[in-house]
């Protein structure tokens, strides 16, 4: 599970971030003496630092010049501040990524995920299984009992969002949400469409049923 | 200044030579003098009097067309006191130390101006700056919401983004200073980015979003052209049609690149096409629509024409609008 720390001076940012990033399963590691970052970091070693520019005392340019001296751990810059000087001296001062606020959620994550990706972090497991049936991200295929079908883009991304959550009732509105955050713009025809292909493919492996719908709810596994 | 224009200022002194020469030839030709001589000494009056002026005419051709080129290599045009010498004659004189009184108010004037408008853009800096902080953990909160207020939340909060946004665009658009850094950008990340940024209000909308396979690399602000992008989602948005379809393609034009934003929603009567890029301009869709301030597009075209990107409209109405962002290409940006 990845560590992350987070640098930020306003506290309401702080604790949501710190919810926001526990709920997609990071350890979140919020410090709040801006005094010893360099020194709290060295004993934390998060995997990441969301380092917010404007802080009380030295500013986030200050402290990633100090991390740095001790530590190649990856840095996003998170800040208010969006001038194209900024960006630029943040980038060559060591940061890794430098994200403007009001940070889009869904872009933040991703961010998040590429940027410890490129570190060697590893990432969402490439391969699933649940009741029985067995998603391969990399190769976008379905099998089971040896029998196996390729998918769709689309259809790879609406599959892994149910499986990653079984049991739990996904509405449509859910399920188009996940594919944006994506980049697969779709709206709810387009999501009707891929939904009966989804099913038919599964149907052909011998699971009519394997996605239930539920009236007025939405999507089950 | 043409010899016609002089002798009319001249007249008066014209005259006066005349009315002076008849007299002096009815004096001497009272008094005795032959015809002959009084029509020599006529000959040479005129002569002399024909080439004092002459001279005096060129003198002043070549002072006037002097000044001409000091004002026409002039950035500053109302600096122009300032520069030119100070003349000879008395009443000249004068009449500089009046201009130059009334420069330099106005130069103290103009000076205020600048630095008033300089402190308002900072302030609105600052503003932004400031509004971010709660911005951003209000959007934060509304994570813990449940999906169906988390949503409509997330829909105003960020239509709040959006007009913060435009007030800083306004700012830097409006200001002197050049704020912004062209370099080489992916296209795709900026169109993701402007999608992303207006994500609600698309998916509320509606609409289908058809992205093509964008692979160039463009050379602009990113940050500016994701705004830009942006206010042109939203316009494809606020006058959609029933069934909104967005099209965002790219072209390659030997260097440069071609964003092109296709929407087939109500249109832009043929008309008012020519104005849509007007400040305050919002024509009779954004009348009956309603929410339209003509701000958008006018901040468009002033982003635009700093960042030398090419904005072109074409429109059919009740079809849709077609908007072609030519992104420059790196040899033509040296000359910026």
């Amino acid at each position: 599970m990845p560590k992350i720390m987070i640098v930020e001076d306003e506290p309401s940012i702080r604790d949501e971030l710190t919810l926001l990033l526990e709920n997609e399963s990071y350890t979140a590691l919020a410090i709040e003496d801006f005094d010893r970052v360099a020194e709290q970091v060295d004993a934390a070693k998060p995997d990441l630092i969301l380092l917010d520019l404007g802080l009380p005392g030295r500013d986030g340019f200050a402290l990633c010049a100090d991390i740095r001296k001790t530590s190649s751990i990856p840095i996003i810059f998170v800040t208010s501040r969006d001038t194209a000087m900024d960006e630029l001296r943040a980038l060559s001062m060591g940061g890794d990524d430098y994200i403007t606020k009001p940070y889009n959620i869904p872009l933040l994550l991703a961010r998040i995920k590429t940027v410890l990706r490129r570190s060697g972090v590893p990432a969402e497991s490439e391969v699933s299984v649940v009741g029985g049936l067995t998603l391969d991200l990399a190769k976008g295929t379905v099998s089971v009992n040896g029998k196996s079908a390729e998918l769709t883009r689309n259809e790879i991304r609406i599959l892994a969002h149910l499986m990653g959550r079984p049991g739990q009732i996904i509405s449509r509105a859910d399920l188009i949400e996940a594919l944006w955050d994506n980049q697969i713009y779709i709206d709810d025809n387009t999501l009707s469409v891929n939904m009966t292909r989804l099913r038919a493919k599964l149907d052909s492996l011998g699971l009519p049923d394997y996605i239930k719908t539920r009236r007025g709810m939405g999507y089950q596994i | 200044m043409t010899i016609k224009e002089y002798f009319s200022d001249k007249s008066g002194s014209l005259l006066l030579q005349l009315v002076s020469m008849a007299a002096l030839a009815a004096f001497l030709i009272m008094s005795g003098t032959s015809a002959g001589v009084v029509a020599i000494i006529a000959i040479v009056w005129a002569l002399g009097f024909v080439i004092f002026q002459t001279v005096a005419y060129q003198k002043l051709k070549v002072h006037l067309t002097e000044l001409e080129i000091i004002m026409t290599g002039l950035d500053q045009k109302y600096l122009f006191v300032e520069c030119i010498g100070k003349p000879n004659s008395h009443y000249e004189r004068r009449l500089y130390e009046l201009m130059r009184r009334s420069g330099k108010s106005m130069i103290e004037t103009v000076s205020d101006a600048q630095a008033a408008g300089q402190e308002y853009r900072e302030y609105i800096e600052s503003w932004v700056h400031e509004i971010k902080a709660p911005l951003t953990a209000a959007e934060l909160i509304a994570q813990g919401l449940d999906a169906e207020a988390r949503r409509k939340l997330m829909r105003e909060l960020e239509a709040v983004e959006s007009h913060v946004e435009r007030a800083l665009f306004y700012a830097r658009a409006e200001s002197a200073e050049k704020d912004f850094l062209i370099r080489q950008a992916e296209l795709s990340e900026i169109v993701a980015e402007a999608v992303e940024k207006h994500r609600s209000l698309l998916i509320g909308s509606g609409v289908q979003l058809r992205i093509d396979e964008l692979d160039q690399m463009v050379y602009t602000d990113s940050k500016w052209a994701v705004f830009l992008l942006g206010q042109l989602l939203q316009n494809a948005v606020r006058y959609r049609s029933e069934s909104p379809v967005i099209t965002i393609s790219a072209k390659s034009l030997g260097q440069q690149t071609q964003l092109v934003i296709v929407d087939n929603g109500i249109g832009i009567p043929t008309h008012e096409l020519p104005r849509i890029f007007d400040r305050g301009f919002t024509g009779s869709n954004g009348r009956v629509r309603g929410g339209s301030t003509g701000m958008g597009l006018y901040i468009c075209r002033r982003l635009a024409a700093l960042l030398s990107l090419d904005l072109q409209v074409g429109s059919t109405e009740r079809e849709g609008t077609t908007i072609t962002m030519t992104f420059p290409s790196k040899v033509n940006l040296s000359k910026v």
